[in-house]
């Protein structure tokens, strides 16, 4: 339970982190983009597995976004590893933005 | 599951210069109209008005489009531009040649002049189009934004081919037919084939990225490439073995139709969008794109001259050029230039700092209040220009040129404010 318990404050930790990840172009951050499809802590071998997607493919922001991951991340866990992995399935589509994010790119909600 | 990287976009030595040019060359085309509206008044086969149009099309469109295609084919086409060197030698001999030839027409230096000018450019062309066929050889899975691009270029280097042999014509003349069949031909090579081709590639890409669109229908992308091909391949033709049949309207007609197929396409794209706020650059794209329409009506009109008289087509021609280089391409690049140069002199200047300190937004990098107002002057000065040529009124088109010339300098203001000015974070 313990171990869980553990696993899953890293894993709040992290989600907290990336909400502070900004899309530059839209000035929102990835969370609220919909971009994270997984967050997971593996305590075993001290690894962050992220999954992250972009709006479009070859979006030119993709780069400044995973830098900025890796930073913040290495920051705040500098003991830890992360995996952090660009994958395209599904595909992001509008329906993965939250409340917060369709508020701000101005879509009914 | 699929993971892809993500290729670097060339360094901003390569990028930045053809903006600052680009820029340069608008305010300097506009300081030239402001003094000559005189010749808005008679043919368009005249000096003045060569030298502008060739300084709107070369110094300003197609090198903006030089620079925003290299930094934009990592994006569009999923691999890195061949070489930065080549674009670099390129973007000299581009500049030179755009300088050279712009003279040489003000002048009408038809010489040796307008040949060593005309020989730079097409050089640049070659290279250009070596550059871009190289990088495009690289490409993992050929998209229909490929297509475009690449056919584009070859266009461009036919246009250029065209215009090489009519300043050689003015000494020599040779050609076996009118100096102004081939100005025709060279001018729709220029247009339909360059800038309309390239244009579509690339904003097909961009426009749905920006709005966050998806689901869209590619294969009205397809149909507008080969109605567009077609259409300009047999109105070439057309024009050269028949100086122009009564089959002309029906070629006309092809180009037109592919052009609405991407009007569509865009349409669809603004429908689905997802981001429902247009900043300016947005507002200013799609005002590039309801301006075409004005053109495109007016080159199906040419295609069946026979119902307009002499005088009227003469006006009505003028504002064909008008409305394509002073408002389409125009529109979109003062649209463009504010989603890509403040990315590309961020990514420049910030993007090792991001997360690690409070670094401003690439929006920051420009005042919208300029932008905004540049985009309000812009559609008075084109209204206003189209409408003193139109009726032949020249004080009116006069003060259409002074409304250019201003969006020219608060366009400038704002391309040089992002390069060079340093921007504080917003708190």
């Amino acid at each position: 339970m313990e171990t869980f318990n553990e696993a899953n404050k890293i894993e709040i930790e992290t989600y907290d982190i990336l909400k502070t990840v900004i899309d530059p172009e839209l000035g929102i951050n990835i969370i609220d983009l919909g971009l994270i499809y997984k967050i997971e802590y593996d305590n075993h071998n001290g690894t962050i597995k992220i999954e992250i997607t972009l709006s479009t493919k070859g979006c030119p922001m993709g780069d400044v976004i995973m830098d900025n991951i890796h930073s913040k991340i290495g920051e705040k866990f500098p003991t830890l590893k992360l995996n952090l992995s660009l994958v395209w399935e599904p595909a992001w589509s509008p329906d993965l933005v939250t409340p917060a994010g369709r508020k701000a790119l101005g879509m009914s909600y | 599951m699929q993971t892809q990287g993500i290729k670097k976009a060339p360094s901003a030595s390569v990028v930045i210069p053809h903006y600052l040019f680009g820029a340069v060359s608008f305010l300097v085309c506009s300081v030239l109209i402001v003094f000559s509206t005189d010749a808005f008044s008679g043919h368009y086969f005249h000096p003045k008005l060569l030298s502008i149009t060739h300084l709107m099309a070369l110094g300003w469109g197609s090198m903006i489009i030089f620079g925003a295609l290299y930094q934009l084919l990592p994006v569009i086409l999923d691999t890195p531009l061949y070489n930065e060197s080549l674009a670099k030698i390129t973007f000299g001999i581009f500049a030179a040649g755009s300088i050279y030839l712009a003279f040489s027409f003000w002048n009408f230096y038809v010489g040796i002049h307008i040949q060593i000018a005309s020989c730079l450019i097409l050089t640049a062309f070659i290279l250009f189009t070596f550059n871009i066929i190289q990088t495009a050889r690289n490409i993992p899975k050929w998209p229909i934004e490929a297509d475009f691009i690449v056919t584009s270029t070859v266009w461009l280097l036919l246009t250029g081919i065209v215009g090489i042999l009519m300043a050689f014509n003015f000494r020599y003349a040779f050609l076996p037919k009118s100096h102004l069949l081939f100005l025709k031909i060279h001018a729709h090579l220029g247009i339909a084939g360059w800038f309309v081709l390239l244009i579509i590639g690339v904003a097909s890409k961009l426009i749905p990225m920006f709005l966050l669109s998806h689901q869209l229908n590619k294969k009205k992308l397809s149909y507008s490439y080969y109605f567009i091909n077609i259409g300009l391949i047999a109105l070439s033709a057309d024009l050269f073995f028949y100086e122009g049949s009564r089959l002309l309207t029906i070629y006309a007609g092809s180009i037109l139709t592919g052009i609405l197929f991407f009007i569509t396409y865009l349409f669809d794209a603004f429908k689905e969008r997802a981001r429902k706020k247009l900043d300016v650059g947005l507002k200013h794209s799609f005002l590039a794109f309801i301006i075409f329409l004005l053109p495109l009506f007016l080159g199906v009109i040419f295609s069946i001259k026979s119902s307009t008289n002499g005088e009227t087509l003469q006006q009505v021609y003028l504002i064909y050029g008008i409305a394509i280089f002073f408002g389409f391409i125009t529109s979109l690049i003062l649209g463009q230039t504010f989603k890509t140069l403040p990315f590309i002199v961020w990514l420049y200047k910030y993007q090792k700092r991001a997360g690690k300190e409070k670094i401003p937004l690439p929006k920051d990098l420009y005042s919208e209040k300029l932008a905004t107002l540049q985009f309000i002057v812009y559609i008075i000065a084109l209204i206003t220009t189209i409408a003193g040529v139109l009726l032949n009124r020249m004080p009116l088109a006069r003060t259409g040129a002074v409304l250019l010339l201003l969006t020219a300098i608060l366009y400038n203001l704002n391309v040089f404010k992002i390069v060079f000015i340093r921007t504080v974070p917003k708190s």
